[in-house]
């Protein structure tokens, strides 16, 4: 299940945190987004060693905590975007899957971002209030949970 | 880098050495317990040599020299595995007191994250993490599988005051007290034994002593028995230059007191002990012990053959039950020997025989399953690795082979699974691999808090020193470190790590985090009593409109709870709670201009402007005005805004609340700064520091490199700001201020209005604004900051000021000033309401004031009256009255302008009442303004005159809708019919019509029918419409009575009383002083020129309605409608004439032919002598001369167009007609008597020509068949210049149908 979802900026700054559970985990799930960072950053310093090839914005597993794994993706402008999920037990290949994976989760996050920062009323780098992007990214986070799940 | 002198290497060198087991008898302990030393303690310092330089020979036959060496010393006693209880509360202790020591920079700001990034290595992480690491070491000796914790030697020790001390020698070996591990078999309990025997100096000469030895050396062989004097110095104490102990800080005693008898021959006994102890007897025997070893094991495990053998011998023995714990391996079997082998191997430097020996013993343990035994060889092959500094994989993989075999071990594996940690983590740190060093700090985290606690925040420095620094990762572990150590209420650790965690998101937008930091450490510094510090971090989590209801509540209890306890008010600048929208800043100040109530401020000033045109007296004009005074008198405070002593100086900013609880405000003031003229230039200066200094430092938040310096300025233009303030605060004689209680609801916003009055002339500058949140923080607001982003209320100036001076006012002799309200003005009204206000205007001060003005910019609306108007009784006032005094003309320029009379003084308690006339002309939002102009009787004072503003707003809603048709009376002339339908457009008044005027004396107007016939429930309801017709007649009568008359009463016009009579009393009269007035008023609105001589036929005329909604009595309702509509009679030329015939007419024909006599009437409307001639035509003449221009002379029955005017046909049916006519065309009639009469007309008046014709035969005639040539002569009426008037013309008859029939 997909727990949290997050865009950062490309100076680090959060412009948009979502999380799915019912539980009060802001601050916990805050933390594990901004813990992703330095290894987001790793990942883009030392592409070799991560084995990412070049223009990939996927950037894979950033770290597994106790009852979380962390995903990460990049986009050319250097805006990250972060998902926390609890399914501990997915295979490499699965998450790189275009058609279901995790990989296909970004790519229309992606898309919702796109068109959210394209709106003329959006002021780059503040917080992404759009209610209409709130609302496509928990389609995407609902749909991909059912696509996972089945 | 030489392993040796990596920090892990000397903690190898210091923990893995030979250890000596001390026994020793009491008395032993009471010698040396006199220098404040046990014995051991004693001895330490001394066990330590750095260059030992002795040849040692293990296995190889090369020998080598070792340099350093150590032993250490325990009491039998204290061999044991430590109880971890004990241990637990020594590793708090440890903590705690690091705590204590760490109290120096609590309270200082927390370093900035790129000065930690600069800072040394070794001082980013505290020091107290070595000793606390050692510690942690040290909970795990003494394990029974490890042999390097097994004692080498054995000293026993005894006193040269017991008594039969060789039987104490033998006593002390006593197998009861030895430790276990000796007893229980996991070590050889023969081991290498030493005599010493102590000798105190101050019991007496060492004689006796000597004789022991003797004996000793006697019984126990010459080699192990030593005599140890100490405590030689005589009755002095020593103050040691260097203590030897110093170093070691036992926790008993100051370090001055150690060794206080020890002289140096103690000194140097001592050190000789410990040397001969090393060198003769622990180095050989560790060596002898080696080689024997060695060959034992080269003869039973070296070699191929011995291999297979111990494979062969392993497999049988795989069924005996696993046990892990190690003790099936007793000191005499292989393993444990080749254990021992490698250890003391190990600890006599040589490595390569250490880890050839480890490994093969690792295979050993690995094959019977014993994996804490095989986990403690792994752990030491890795450390011989890297003290071979040759395979940094082999080393690393061997650690972590070693802590993960420990950690499946359970509970207990745990804490050798830290101690292997710990080592693996040293040796990462040694490699600079920081980032895989913090995660096995990660992994050594413990369900126990403190334990991980530590490791946590270990583990954040590693992430700190890695390369790159992995910032997030740092701050993170801070927190989770911090957060434990507040649990286990080591408040002054997790200050410190809460501190770093805060460099770390300063700055970044990571809200959620920053509250939780702050808010943690705020509580910490409460624990602690620091309130100051405390409030400053609380201080930072009030903004929290993100955080959920409960949260926010639990930020703002706590923050008040620590203010409450710190006791004492705090003063904040730039306190976020409330939220201060600064774009809201609202000033009203009043200068020259005056504002009756706060709404009229919020009128553009160009509307005011405009209506103030004509009432001051303009710049060239008047050479003396006030803005020359004033640039003569300060020229360089020209451009600040000037106020009046005495008057205040209203602010409004809004406040808001940001979170969803609500939050209370108390004593909300400005803070003001008055000098007075003299020192204004100091005083000025000081303030432009403070805002520059404050504008800077703000504007470059959230730049990281300049971050520092910038702190640092904002701190310190904090301060001065705040020292700048509280002095302020402190000098209040020469102005007052206004406080104000408020309390915000959540998420509520509030305009507050403060106010300023300035008590003396100087310079008043508006610096802030300061309130008082829940009753104990003070939070100030420099509006200094923000001045790009605001707005001046009244920005006449605007262009023109520099931003900053909008807050700075000149402050001038106090004034008159007046005050005036319209009284009981309505705010709602239905249109056409009329209704008599006064005006009340007061001066509070001594001076009196002159030259009074007024203006309103709807005098449609609110009319100024006259003075005796003031008592009149209303509506009875608008009855009309038998005698009608000529109205006095009002003293109204042409602009609009009222002057007031020039005998008026307002002055003191001297109100001045002047009555205004209300009417709501149009239906709509109406914004009136009144502007009131005076002067200052007093020509000295700063300024000349001032004007009163005053602003209402209107509501007027729709009333009676009238609309109207105008058409002339066919036949009559100068009459005209008019259809009106009035509908009630109120939603539920119901309206009674009560009279009906014309206004003006050219118009008379009557009812077609009785009003009772038309119009029998006498009211309308709501939404109700009727019609009714009137005839409007001109009544102009030949201007002989000359210009004056009909100027003099314009008005007088004609009423229809609309109501039965009787049941109203007298009409009201239109042509008197209100209704008067606002008619006019209406002219011009409507553009329509008093001058009613037009020449056109247009009829301009005023009606007036007079009504009154039925429920409402008291209102009485004038409706004013305007005709302007130009009426389209048969002829736009000035001459117009009816011809009067009458429609038809019986005649015998047979007796004779018929004449028919008729008149024409012919009126003049034009202000010139008209001559006009009217020429008769005979029908076939016509049809020839004026085929195109006559309408038709036709004759006979024929299809008639009913329209009457003939123009509207169109030619081409015209001429169908007339051709179709005229073959059978004979005239029927001729005209009789003279064919051309000329007749002169006066102006504006009629004639009457008698006509006659003489017909033939019955037929229907027309009698269009002549032609009216009209002259205008010339009058010298200057007024008529402008207008372009036809001076001559011709007219044809206009159809006029006659049928004759004859009679019977």
């Amino acid at each position: 299940m997909i727990v949290c979802v997050a865009v950062v900026g490309h100076q680090n700054n959060p412009l948009y945190i979502q999380s799915f559970t019912e539980a009060d985990d802001a601050l916990k799930l805050h933390h594990i987004v901004h813990c992703s960072l330095d290894v987001v950053d790793e990942r883009v310093n030392n592409p070799k060693k991560s084995g990412l090839t070049l223009n990939e914005t996927f950037l894979g597993l950033l770290y597994p905590t106790e009852n979380y794994k962390v995903y990460g993706y990049l986009t050319n402008t250097k805006v990250k975007f972060i998902l926390v999920t609890t399914d501990l037990d997915v295979r490499d290949a699965d998450v790189r899957n275009l058609r279901y994976g995790i990989a296909k989760f970004f790519r229309r996050f992606h898309a919702a971002y796109v068109d959210a920062v394209s709106n003329p009323f959006h002021v780059p780098g503040k917080r992404i209030t759009s209610r209409t992007f709130a609302e496509r990214v928990s389609n995407i986070v609902k749909s991909f949970g059912l696509s996972s799940a089945g | 880098m030489d392993p040796v002198k990596t920090p892990l290497g000397k903690m190898l060198l210091e923990e893995i050495t030979p250890v000596v087991m001390v026994l020793r008898t009491p008395l032993v302990e009471e010698s040396c317990l006199k220098n404040s030393l046990s014995f051991i303690e004693m001895l330490s310092p001394f066990c330590d040599f750095n260059n030992i330089d002795v040849p040692v020979r293990t296995s190889s036959d090369q020998p080598y020299r070792l340099q350093k060496f150590k032993l250490r010393l325990f009491y039998e006693s204290d061999i044991k595995q430590p109880n971890i209880m004990v241990a637990k509360e020594r590793l708090k202790q440890v903590i705690t007191e690091a705590g204590e020591k760490d109290r120096s920079d609590l309270s200082t700001d927390p370093p900035d994250i790129s000065n930690v990034l600069e800072s040394f290595k070794s001082e980013i992480s505290p020091s107290w993490f070595e000793i606390f690491n050692k510690e942690l070491v040290r909970t795990v000796s003494f394990s029974e599988h490890e042999a390097f914790d097994h004692p080498v030697a054995c000293v026993s020790v005894v006193s040269s005051k017991d008594e039969q001390p060789i039987n104490k020698f033998v006593d002390l070996f006593n197998t009861n007290k030895l430790p276990s591990l000796l007893n229980d078999g996991a070590m050889d309990p023969k081991i290498l034994k030493h005599y010493v025997l102590v000798h105190d100096n101050k019991d007496g000469p060492s004689e006796k002593a000597t004789k022991i030895l003797t004996e000793m050396k006697n019984t126990f062989g010459f080699n192990g028995c030593h005599l140890l004097c100490i405590n030689s110095s005589q009755d002095e104490q020593i103050e040691h230059q260097d203590n030897p102990w110093a170093p070691y800080n036992f926790d008993s005693s100051p370090s001055q007191n150690l060794g206080r008898y020890l002289n140096i021959d103690d000194f140097n006994e001592i050190k000789d002990l410990i040397q001969e102890l090393s060198s003769k007897h622990i180095i050989p025997y560790m060596e002898q012990k080696v080689r024997v070893l060695n060959q034992q094991v080269s003869a039973t495990r070296k070699g191929f053959r011995n291999q297979i053998k111990n494979l062969w011998w392993r497999k049988g023995k795989e069924d005996t039950p696993d046990s892990s714990n190690g003790s099936m391996y007793t000191y005499s079997s292989v393993e444990s020997q080749i254990r021992v082998l490698g250890d003391y191997a190990f600890m006599l430097g040589d490595y390569e025989l250490a880890l050839s020996n480890y490994r093969l013993v690792s295979t050993d343990y690995k094959i019977d399953k014993a994996w804490k035994c095989y986990a403690g060889v792994q752990e030491m092959m890795g450390l011989t690795y890297f003290m071979l500094d040759q395979s940094r994989k082999e080393a690393e993989y061997c650690m972590e082979n070693a802590f993960n075999t420990y950690l499946k071990l359970g509970s207990s594996g745990r804490q050798n699974a830290t101690r292997c940690g710990l080592w693996w983590i040293e040796m990462l740190k040694t490699k600079d691999q920081f980032k895989e060093a913090a995660s096995v700090y990660f992994r050594i985290c413990s369900e126990e808090l403190l334990h991980s606690a530590v490791m946590l925040e270990q583990a954040s420095y590693c992430y700190l020193l890695s390369q790159p620094p992995m910032l997030h990762k740092y701050g993170f572990h801070l927190i989770l470190s911090g957060d434990r150590y507040k649990k286990c209420d080591q408040i002054k650790h997790a200050i410190r790590t809460y501190r770093n965690a805060v460099s770390v998101y300063k700055g970044t937008p990571w809200s959620y985090i920053k509250d939780h930091v702050h808010f943690h450490i705020g509580q910490c510094y409460g624990f602690l009593g620091m309130y100051d510090v405390g409030v400053t971090h609380m201080l930072e989590v009030l903004d929290c409109s993100h955080q959920s209801k409960a949260t926010q509540e639990l930020f703002l209890r706590d923050f008040l709870q620590i203010v409450q306890k710190a006791g004492k008010s705090f003063e904040v600048l730039r306190l976020q709670l409330p939220v201060i929208n600064i774009s809201s800043l609202k000033i009203d100040f009043e200068d020259h201009r005056t504002y009756a109530s706060p709404g009229s401020t919020s009128v553009k000033e160009s509307v005011w402007c405009s209506l103030e045109e004509e009432m001051i007296p303009s710049l060239p004009n008047a050479r003396t005005n006030w803005l020359e005074l004033q640039s003569k008198l300060l020229p360089k405070y020209k451009e600040s805004n000037i106020c009046v002593a005495g008057e205040a100086i209203k602010i409004a900013i809004e406040f808001k609340n940001p979170l969803e609880i609500p939050i209370s405000i108390s004593s909300v003031s400005l803070i003001c700064e008055l000098s007075a003229t003299s020192d204004e230039t100091n005083s000025g200066d000081h303030n432009f520091n403070v805002d520059t200094d404050v504008s800077c430092s703000t504007s470059g938040i959230g730049n990281n490199e300049e971050h520092k310096n910038l702190s640092i300025i904002l701190t310190t233009a904090n301060l001065v700001f705040l020292a700048h303030c509280r002095e302020i605060i402190s000098d209040t004689s020469s102005f007052s201020l206004s406080e104000v209680n408020i309390s915000l609801g959540g998420g509520e916003a509030y305009l507050v209005q403060l106010t300023v009055t300035p008590k003396v002339e100087g310079i008043l500058n508006i610096v802030g604004v300061r309130w008082n949140l829940s009753g104990s923080v003070v939070g100030f607001y420099s509006f200094g900051t923000n001045y790009g982003k605001k707005k001046i209320a009244k920005g006449r100036r605007k262009a023109k000021q520099s931003p900053g001076n909008c807050l700075k006012f000149m402050v001038i002799k106090s004034l008159p000033k007046l005050e005036g309200f319209i009284r009981a003005l309505p705010e709602k009204a239905y249109a056409g309401h009329l209704q008599h206000l006064v005006l009340e205007l007061r001066n509070q001060s001594e001076f009196s004031v002159k030259n009074l003005k007024m203006k309103t910019s709807h005098p449609r609306f609110l009319n100024i009256g006259k003075q005796e108007d003031l008592d009149l009784e209303f509506p009875a006032c608008l009855e009309k009255k038998t005698n009608v005094s000529p109205p006095a003309n009002p003293k109204i320029a042409s602009n609009g302008v009222f002057l007031f009379p020039e005998d008026l003084s307002v002055q003191g308690e001297n109100l001045l009442l002047w009555p205004l006339w209300f009417r709501a002309a149009v239906p709509g939002n109406i914004s009136l303004q009144v502007v009131i102009y005076y002067e200052m009787g007093d020509l000295s004072s700063g300024m000349r005159y001032r004007t009163l503003r005053m602003h209402y707003n209107l509501q007027v809603l729709p009333s009676l809708d009238v609309s109207f048709k105008i058409s002339p009376y066919p036949s009559r002339l100068q009459e005209f019919l008019v259809h009106m339908d009035i509908v009630n457009k109120t939603d539920s008044e119901s309206i009674q019509v009560n009279q009906l005027s014309t206004i003006g004396s050219h118009w008379e107007i009557s009812l077609l029918q009785p009003i009772d016939a038309i119009f029998p429930s006498q009211s309308l309801i709501a939404g109700q419409a009727f019609s009714c017709f009137f005839v409007l007649k001109s009544c102009r009568k030949s201007s002989s009575t000359g210009e004056s008359t009909s100027s003099l009463f314009p008005h007088i016009g004609s009423n229809v009383s609309l109501v039965p009579d009787g049941s109203k009393g007298a009409p009201f009269d239109t042509s008197n002083s209100p209704l008067a007035d606002f008619h006019e008023c209406e002219r011009l609105q409507h553009g329509i020129s008093n001058q009613v001589g037009n020449n056109r036929m247009t009829i301009k005329c005023g009606v007036c309605f007079l009504y009154s909604a039925v429920s409402v009595k008291p209102y009485n309702f004038v409706l004013i409608t305007l005709f302007n509509q130009s009426c389209n009679t048969a002829s736009t030329s000035p001459i117009s004439w009816v011809v009067d015939a009458p429609r038809t007419r019986h005649h015998d024909f047979s007796t004779s032919f018929c004449e028919i006599n008729f008149r024409m009437t012919i009126y003049n409307s034009s202000n010139a002598r008209a001559s006009i001639v009217i020429k008769t035509l005979d029908s076939t003449s016509v049809s020839d001369q004026l085929r195109d221009e006559t309408s038709g002379n036709q004759v006979g029955w024929h299809a008639m167009s009913l329209a009457k005017d003939i123009k509207l046909e169109s030619d081409a049916l015209r001429n169908h007609v007339r051709k179709s006519l005229l073959p059978e065309s004979v005239s029927a009639f001729i005209w009789s008597g003279s064919s051309s009469t000329r007749v002169q007309l006066k102006p504006l008046s009629t004639t009457e020509i008698p006509l006659q014709i003489c017909v033939f035969s019955p037929g229907l005639y027309d009698l269009s068949n002549y032609v009216l040539n009209w002259n205008l002569q010339p009058v010298d009426d200057h007024e008529n210049v402008g207008e372009r008037i036809q001076s001559s013309g011709t007219s044809l008859g206009y159809p006029c149908y006659l049928t004759v029939l004859p009679s019977d």
